[in-house]
């Protein structure tokens, strides 16, 4: 387009607003100032939120893979794991169920605050491996299936890392879960041996399991609207809610 | 002259329902963290460290998409990043029915597995294709009644 063109153009414009400005009509000034302010605005609201829910994710979840490593006991009583110095003051209850992906949310959010209180004796931990989820997986029974192999993990003195692969690696409800073997190889990978294979296939705490969740699910204090469901958190055998994400510090203060 | 009116009205309109859409999903799940990111992972299309992502932006990123359009600030802008985001979600339903999971969409709140022959895929496709709706006709008409934005282009302020 060559500068007359341009001169004509804009002398056009200038007749026109003209016109309409003897006429009482205001123009609407469609000039860049006015759509660059409008989109600087949404810009700028997008982005804020966007940064909000950035920060509300990170304050919400552990850190990445560079999380503290366990340095805490662990004993098993039936199918209750106790994880942490005996003698620390408070008690955690943990009841979880494999293949429960709010429990693995629970764990992901929670794990790295959770290790570093036991590693610094604040808390024990009771894991209570729950198997309400059995029908969800296709076949049913992956719930009860980890939970033995969990308790098989303990014995063999690789809970907790066991603990963390059955959730940074859940499968999903519908799914078959993982198998016997796929099992019995992630304990072997952590280091257990001897007979850990045998084991996590013999399911010998099948009813142990099946007894706690029984057990569990009736106690009121668990309970919320008379639902008990997993995970569910208490201190001092009442159930609390994890949704506070303090919960744990609120827990050791006391 | 009666007729641009009437289709600002239905831009209005239009405008309005999309921005009580955004407000009331994003709400529901920005108060239930925990349920949204089990939502999101239910879709089984992103790692876990991508799923705690999107699940910790997606309600932020709505609740902004309702209030300004609540506004009316950048109506059209705000038009494709809702209408982009719908395609995302029609995408992320279409693809857990073709692949025969069982989830809810978690649109409103709630989401996760569900028990087979308990999906609603058609209702929220259809649900999510009205909202594209709205959204298409802001893209292509943005202009509507008591819209903030203009007066911000009107007056220009800077």
């Amino acid at each position: 387009m060559g500068g007359a063109d341009r001169n004509e153009r804009r002398r056009r414009q200038e007749a026109a607003q003209a016109r309409l400005k003897a006429a009482g009509i205001k123009p609407e000034r469609k000039g860049l100032s006015g759509n660059t302010l409008v989109l600087a605005i949404v810009a700028v609201v997008v982005i804020a939120a966007i940064v909000v829910g950035v920060v509300v994710t990170l304050n919400n979840r552990s850190t990445e893979a560079a999380g503290p490593a366990p340095n805490y006991p662990v004993a098993r009583s039936g199918a209750v794991i106790t994880a942490g110095q005996p003698s620390a003051p408070v008690t955690v209850d943990i009841y979880e169920d494999y293949l429960c992906p709010y429990c693995e949310r629970l764990e992901s959010a929670y794990k790295d605050q959770i290790t570093t209180a036991l590693n610094a004796g604040q808390i024990k931990v009771d894991y209570h491996a729950i198997s309400i989820l059995d029908r969800a997986s296709s076949p049913a029974g992956y719930s009860t299936r980890a939970a033995n192999a969990a308790i098989c993990a303990a014995d063999a003195g690789i809970f907790p890392a066991y603990h963390a692969e059955l959730y940074a690696d859940q499968p999903s409800e519908g799914s078959a879960g993982f198998s016997v073997q796929e099992l019995t190889d992630k304990g072997t990978a952590l280091g257990a041996g001897g007979t850990f294979g045998q084991c996590v296939a013999a399911q010998a705490n099948s009813g142990l399991i099946q007894d706690a969740t029984n057990t569990a699910a009736a106690n009121p204090a668990l309970q919320t609207n008379g639902n008990f469901g997993t995970p569910t958190v208490a201190i001092g055998g009442r159930k609390i809610d994890v949704n506070d994400s303090d919960w744990l510090q609120k827990a050791i203060a006391g | 002259m009666t007729g641009s009116r009437a289709l600002d009205g239905i831009g209005t309109l239009a405008r309005l329902g999309l921005a009580a859409v955004w407000i009331t999903s994003g709400l529901l799940k920005a108060v239930d963290p925990a349920q949204t990111y089990v939502a999101v992972r239910a879709y089984d299309v992103l790692s876990r460290t991508a799923v705690g992502v999107v699940a910790g932006v997606l309600p932020w990123f709505e609740l902004a998409l309702g209030l300004l359009l609540l506004a009316g600030v950048g109506v059209r802008a705000v038009a494709v990043l809702s209408a982009g985001l719908l395609l995302v979600f029609l995408a992320g339903v279409t693809q857990a029915w073709v692949r025969g999971l069982s989830i809810d969409c978690g649109c409103f709140g709630g989401g996760g597995a569900v028990a087979p022959g308990q999906t609603q895929y058609v209702q929220e496709i259809l649900r999510d294709v009205g909202f594209l709706a709205l959204a298409a006709w802001l893209v292509v008409r943005p202009r509507t009644l008591f819209a903030a934005e203009r007066r911000l282009v009107t007056s220009g302020l800077g």
